[in-house]
C-alpha cells in the first residue's frame, strides 16, 4: 500500500515536472529571438530573413522621419563601430521620449533582407546622462531608458 | 562637513559590524552572557552609525550641496523637497545606503525583540540569527564605503573641491508620488525576508531545527508578503499611469525580479503550515527561505550589472560580480549547515496520498518554485541562449504569458481545493460534503463564460476550433496547430471563470459553515458569528480573504490582458475614432505653465453609443530643466468606466494642431483592469488580517 503511494506521488512529481520542462523549452524554442548588432546583421541578413530579431545600435543621424499624418516613424540604425545600417519602420506606435539622432535605441521586431528592413513592434530609446558645464568631465554610473510598445 | 561626518560613520559601521559578529559568536560559542551583549549592542551602534550618514546625505540633497557627487546626480535647487527627499534612493549608491538602513533598522528590531524576550526564557536563537543579519549588513555597508571599484560613496564630494552649479535633477518619469514609495516599498518587502532567512540559518547554528524558528518569524514573512504584493502592485500602477503603453505589467527584468522573490515568498507561506501541522518538509523550508532571500539580491545582480537590457533606468555597473559572489558564499554556507544538521532534519511524516491537503501543499509549491524557475529563465535567456549556441538571443513578452498561464490555472484551482481538501487523505464524504457543490458551481461558470463569449462573438465557430484541435494531433506539425487552437478557443478564459467559480464558492462555503456554527454555538447573529470565526483564527481566515482576492485579481486579469481593444490613429482636430463602443472626438488643445514644466494638451469629447459623457485631456509634458535636455513625456488619460478604462495617450502635437496638423492617438480599452487594482487590495486586507495573529502561536491543534 505505502509502496504503491509512493510509486504514485514519484510519476506524478515527475509527469508535472516533465510537463513544465516541455512547455518551456516548445516556448523558448517558438519565441526565442536572436539579438544583432546592425554590422551582422547586414553581413548575415539572409540567414535572419523572416524572422524576429532584436536589434541595438545607435540612431543615424539625419535618419529618422516622423510622418504623423499616417503614424510612421523610418529611422535607420546604426552600428556602434561600424557604418552599416538598417532601416527601421515603426508604425502605429507612439514615438519613444528621447529618441535624437546619435542616441541608443534598441528594437525589436520581423526583419525583411531584401530591404535591410526591421519592422519593428518594439523600440527603446537608451539615453546617456550628460552633465551640463563644468562637471562634464565626472563620470556617471547610470544612463536612462525609455521604452514604448 | 556633514559629509565627512557621514563618511566617517560608514566606515565606524564596518568596525562595529565585524564587532558584532566576533562577539556573538565567541559569546554564543563560549555561553558568555556579557560578550553576547556586547555584540547585540554593535548592531545597535550600526543602526545610530548608518542612520548618521543617511541623514548626512539627506541634509545634502536639503542644503542643495552640489559638492556632493550624489546630489547633484540626482538632485537640483529646483526639485520640490519632497523628491529631494525621495532622491535618496534616486541611483545606485544611495539607493544601496538607503537599503542598508533598513536592514539596521531590521537588525535593531531584532535585537530589541529578542531583548524582550530574552529576559524571560534566556533564549539564544535571536542571537544566532543577528550573525547572519550582520553578515548581510557588512556586505552591503563594504559597497557604500566606495572602496569598491565601480561604486562610489554616496557621501562622496567631488574631486579638487569642484562644485556643480546647479543639480542634474531626477528623470520626471520618477517625479510622481507612486514612483517616489515604489522604490522604497520593495526595499521593504525584500529585506524582511531576511529575518526569516536569518532565523533559519540561526536554527541551523543553533540546532534547533524544529519549527520555533518559523513561528517566531512568521509575522516578518506575512509583513514582507503584504509590503511586497503593495510595492509590485505599485510599480504596475504607476507604469499604467505614466508609460503610456496602456498596460501594467510586461515581464520586463526588473519587474521578474520583484516578483520572484514573491512567488518564493508565498510557497514558504505555505510550505510553513506542513511543517507546523505535520512535522514534515524541515530542509524544504530552510531551503526555500534561503532561495527566496537569494532572489532579492539575485534581483539586484540582474539588473544592476548590465547582463539584461531593461526598460528600467538602471544602468551597467561593476557592482554584478560582488552580488554574484556574495550569493554564490552565503548560500555554499547554507548547504554546508544543512549537510552537518543533515540527522535533524529528515521529516517526522510522509505523504500518505496524493489527493491530501499536505499533497495540495507540495503541489503549490512545485507550482510556485517551477514558475520562478520559468521566470528566471526567460529573464536570463540572452545569457542561457549565449552560452549554450554562442547566440545572444531574447524571449518576447508572449513567452512569458503562455508559459505561466498553466501552472497559473493551476495554482488558482488550488486556491479552493488546498483549504477543503482533507488532511492525509480525501475520503468520499469530504469530497461529497465540501467538493461537490463548488466544482458543479465552477462548471456552470465556466460553461456560462464560453456561452457569453460566443454571443460577443470574437471567437472562432467552436465546432471548427475542436476539430482542428483533434487534427492537430495526428499532423507533423502538432505543437503549433495545438496551441494555435488553444490561443483560438477561449479555454483558457473559460478555465479561469471555472476555477475562480469553484474558489469562491469552495472559500465562502467554508465561512458560511463556520460562521453559522459560531453563531449556533454562541447563540448570536450570523454575522456576530463570522466576526468570532475570523478573530479565532485570524490566520486562517486571513489566508481566504487573500485567496479571494486572488480570485478577483485572476478575473482583472482575464479582462484586461485577454480582452484590451487597442485603436491607434493619426487624427486632426475636430475628428473622431472609434475604440470599442466609444467615439472620441478632438475638440480643442491648450497649453499650461508649471513650476518645472509645460503642459500641452488635446481635449477629447467622450462619447458611449452615440450619447456625449464627458471629456478626456491626454498631455505632454516639457519638463524645462532637467540633465537630458528638455524632455518631453506623456501624460495619458484614464476614464473609468464602472470596472473598465478608456486609456488615451497621444504622441508631439504639432504647432499647427488648429491648422489641420497631425496628432498620434493611441486609446486604448481596458476591461476590467480596475478588478485587477481590487482584488490587490483584497489580498493586502486578508495579509493585514493574518499578520493580526500572535507570533508564536499556532492555534490548529
Amino acid at each position: 500500500m505505502k509502496k504503491q503511494n509512493r510509486f504514485k506521488i514519484v510519476a506524478a512529481s515527475i509527469m508535472l515536472l516533465g510537463g513544465m520542462v516541455f512547455l518551456v523549452v516548445a516556448m523558448t524554442r517558438s519565441t526565442s529571438m536572436r539579438h544583432f548588432t546592425p554590422a551582422l546583421l547586414v553581413a548575415d541578413g539572409s540567414s535572419a530573413d523572416k524572422q524576429r530579431v532584436q536589434v541595438d545600435g545607435l540612431i543615424a543621424a539625419g535618419s529618422s522621419k516622423w510622418d504623423a499624418a499616417n503614424f510612421v516613424l523610418t529611422f535607420a540604425i546604426q552600428d556602434r563601430e561600424t557604418d552599416a545600417t538598417v532601416n527601421v519602420l515603426y508604425k502605429d506606435q507612439l514615438k519613444p521620449d528621447n529618441f535624437t539622432d546619435g542616441g541608443s535605441v534598441f528594437v525589436e521586431g520581423e526583419y525583411v533582407a531584401s530591404q535591410n528592413l526591421v519592422v519593428a513592434t518594439k523600440l527603446m530609446t537608451k539615453c546617456a546622462s550628460k552633465y551640463d558645464g563644468a562637471e562634464s568631465a565626472v563620470p556617471t554610473d547610470e544612463t536612462s531608458y525609455n521604452s514604448s510598445e | 562637513m556633514t559629509a565627512e561626518i557621514g563618511q566617517a560613520a560608514i566606515f565606524l559601521s564596518v568596525l562595529s559590524c565585524l564587532w558584532a559578529i566576533a562577539f556573538l559568536s565567541v559569546g554564543l560559542r563560549m555561553r558568555n552572557p556579557n560578550a553576547i551583549q556586547s555584540g547585540r549592542n554593535a548592531v545597535l551602534a550600526t543602526f545610530i552609525l548608518i542612520s548618521i550618514s543617511t541623514g548626512a546625505l539627506i541634509y545634502g540633497f536639503l542644503t542643495d550641496d552640489f559638492s556632493m557627487r550624489y546630489v547633484v546626480e540626482v538632485s537640483s535647487a529646483a526639485q520640490p523637497l519632497f523628491y529631494k527627499i525621495t532622491a535618496l534612493w534616486g541611483r545606485m549608491s544611495g539607493s544601496l545606503l538607503f537599503w542598508l538602513w533598513i536592514l539596521t533598522v531590521v537588525g535593531a528590531i531584532v535585537v530589541w525583540q529578542g531583548r524582550q524576550r530574552n529576559e524571560e526564557t534566556h533564549d539564544t536563537l535571536a542571537d544566532h540569527a543577528l550573525i547572519p543579519i550582520v553578515v548581510v549588513q557588512l556586505f552591503f555597508t563594504i559597497l557604500v564605503t566606495g572602496l569598491i571599484e565601480g561604486i562610489y560613496n554616496p557621501l562622496a564630494r567631488f574631486p579638487n573641491g569642484q562644485v556643480a552649479a546647479d543639480g542634474q535633477g531626477m528623470n520626471p518619469l520618477l517625479q510622481t508620488p507612486l514612483m517616489a514609495i515604489h522604490p522604497p516599498t520593495l526595499y521593504v518587502g525584500w529585506i524582511s525576508l531576511t529575518v526569516p532567512f536569518a532565523f533559519a540559518v540561526g536554527a541551523l547554528t543553533s540546532g534547533r531545527v524544529g519549527s520555533e524558528w518559523i513561528l517566531r518569524t512568521r509575522r516578518w514573512t506575512l509583513f514582507s508578503w503584504i509590503i511586497l504584493t503593495l510595492g509590485i502592485a505599485l510599480g504596475g500602477n504607476w507604469a499604467y499611469k505614466e508609460l503610456g503603453w496602456g498596460g501594467y505589467w510586461a515581464w520586463d527584468p526588473v519587474e521578474n525580479a520583484s516578483f520572484m522573490p514573491w512567488l518564493l515568498g508565498t510557497a514558504y507561506l505555505h510550505s510553513v503550515m506542513i511543517q507546523e501541522k505535520r512535522n514534515m518538509l524541515k530542509l524544504w523550508n530552510i531551503l526555500l527561505i534561503t532561495l527566496a532571500f537569494q532572489f532579492t539580491l539575485l534581483g539586484t545582480f540582474i539588473t544592476r550589472s548590465g547582463i539584461i537590457t531593461s526598460v528600467h533606468a538602471f544602468a551597467q555597473s561593476d557592482i554584478g560580480p560582488y552580488f554574484l559572489g556574495f550569493i554564490l558564499a552565503s548560500t555554499g554556507g547554507v548547504i554546508g549547515l544543512v549537510i552537518y544538521r543533515w540527522k535533524r532534519l529528515k521529516s517526522a511524516n510522509q505523504l500518505e496520498s496524493l489527493l491530501s491537503r499536505e499533497s495540495a501543499f507540495v503541489l503549490n509549491n512545485w507550482l510556485l518554485v517551477g514558475l520562478t524557475l520559468i521566470i528566471l529563465w526567460g529573464t536570463l535567456w540572452p545569457v542561457i541562449s549565449e552560452a549554450l549556441n554562442g547566440e545572444k538571443s531574447s524571449v518576447p513578452e508572449s513567452f512569458f504569458n503562455k508559459v505561466v498561464i498553466i501552472p497559473g490555472i493551476l495554482l488558482l484551482f488550488l486556491t479552493g481545493a488546498g483549504p477543503i481538501i482533507s488532511w492525509r487523505k480525501i475520503t468520499t464524504n469530504n469530497f461529497r460534503r465540501l467538493f461537490a457543490f463548488p466544482l458543479l458551481m465552477g462548471l456552470a461558470g465556466g460553461a456560462l463564460t464560453w456561452g457569453l463569449l460566443e454571443l460577443i462573438g470574437d471567437t472562432l465557430p467552436q465546432s471548427l476550433v475542436l476539430c482542428s484541435f483533434a487534427v492537430a494531433f495526428l499532423v507533423d506539425d502538432a505543437l503549433t496547430w495545438g496551441f494555435r487552437a488553444l490561443m483560438d478557443f477561449p479555454l483558457y478564459s473559460v478555465l479561469c471563470s471555472f476555477a475562480a467559480v469553484f474558489v469562491c464558492v469552495a472559500i465562502f462555503a467554508e465561512f458560511y459553515r463556520g460562521a453559522r456554527l459560531r453563531a449556533k454555538r454562541q447563540e448570536t447573529s450570523f454575522f456576530n458569528g463570522l466576526n468570532l470565526l475570523i478573530q479565532r483564527n485570524k490566520r486562517r481566515y486571513g489566508g481566504y480573504i487573500i485567496h479571494i482576492g486572488i480570485v478577483i485579481l485572476y478575473i482583472g486579469i482575464m479582462g484586461s490582458k485577454g480582452y484590451f481593444q487597442l485603436e491607434s490613429r493619426s487624427m486632426t482636430f475636430g475628428e473622431s475614432m472609434e475604440v470599442g463602443k466609444y467615439q472620441l472626438t478632438m475638440r480643442d488643445s491648450f497649453q499650461k505653465d508649471y513650476a518645472n514644466y509645460r503642459r500641452t494638451a488635446v481635449v477629447f469629447d467622450v462619447a458611449k453609443d452615440g450619447k456625449q459623457i464627458g471629456s478626456m485631456e491626454p498631455a505632454r509634458h516639457f519638463y524645462y530643466r532637467v540633465g537630458q535636455g528638455d524632455q518631453d513625456t506623456v501624460e495619458s488619460a484614464i476614464r473609468h468606466f464602472g470596472l473598465n478604462d478608456l486609456y488615451v495617450a497621444i504622441g508631439n502635437i504639432p504647432p499647427n494642431f488648429k491648422a489641420g496638423g497631425f496628432v498620434n492617438v493611441q486609446a486604448y480599452h481596458n476591461p476590467l483592469i480596475r478588478v485587477v487594482w481590487i482584488g490587490i487590495a483584497v489580498m493586502v486586507l486578508g495579509g493585514i488580517v493574518a499578520i493580526a495573529e500572535k507570533s508564536d502561536r499556532s492555534r490548529d491543534p
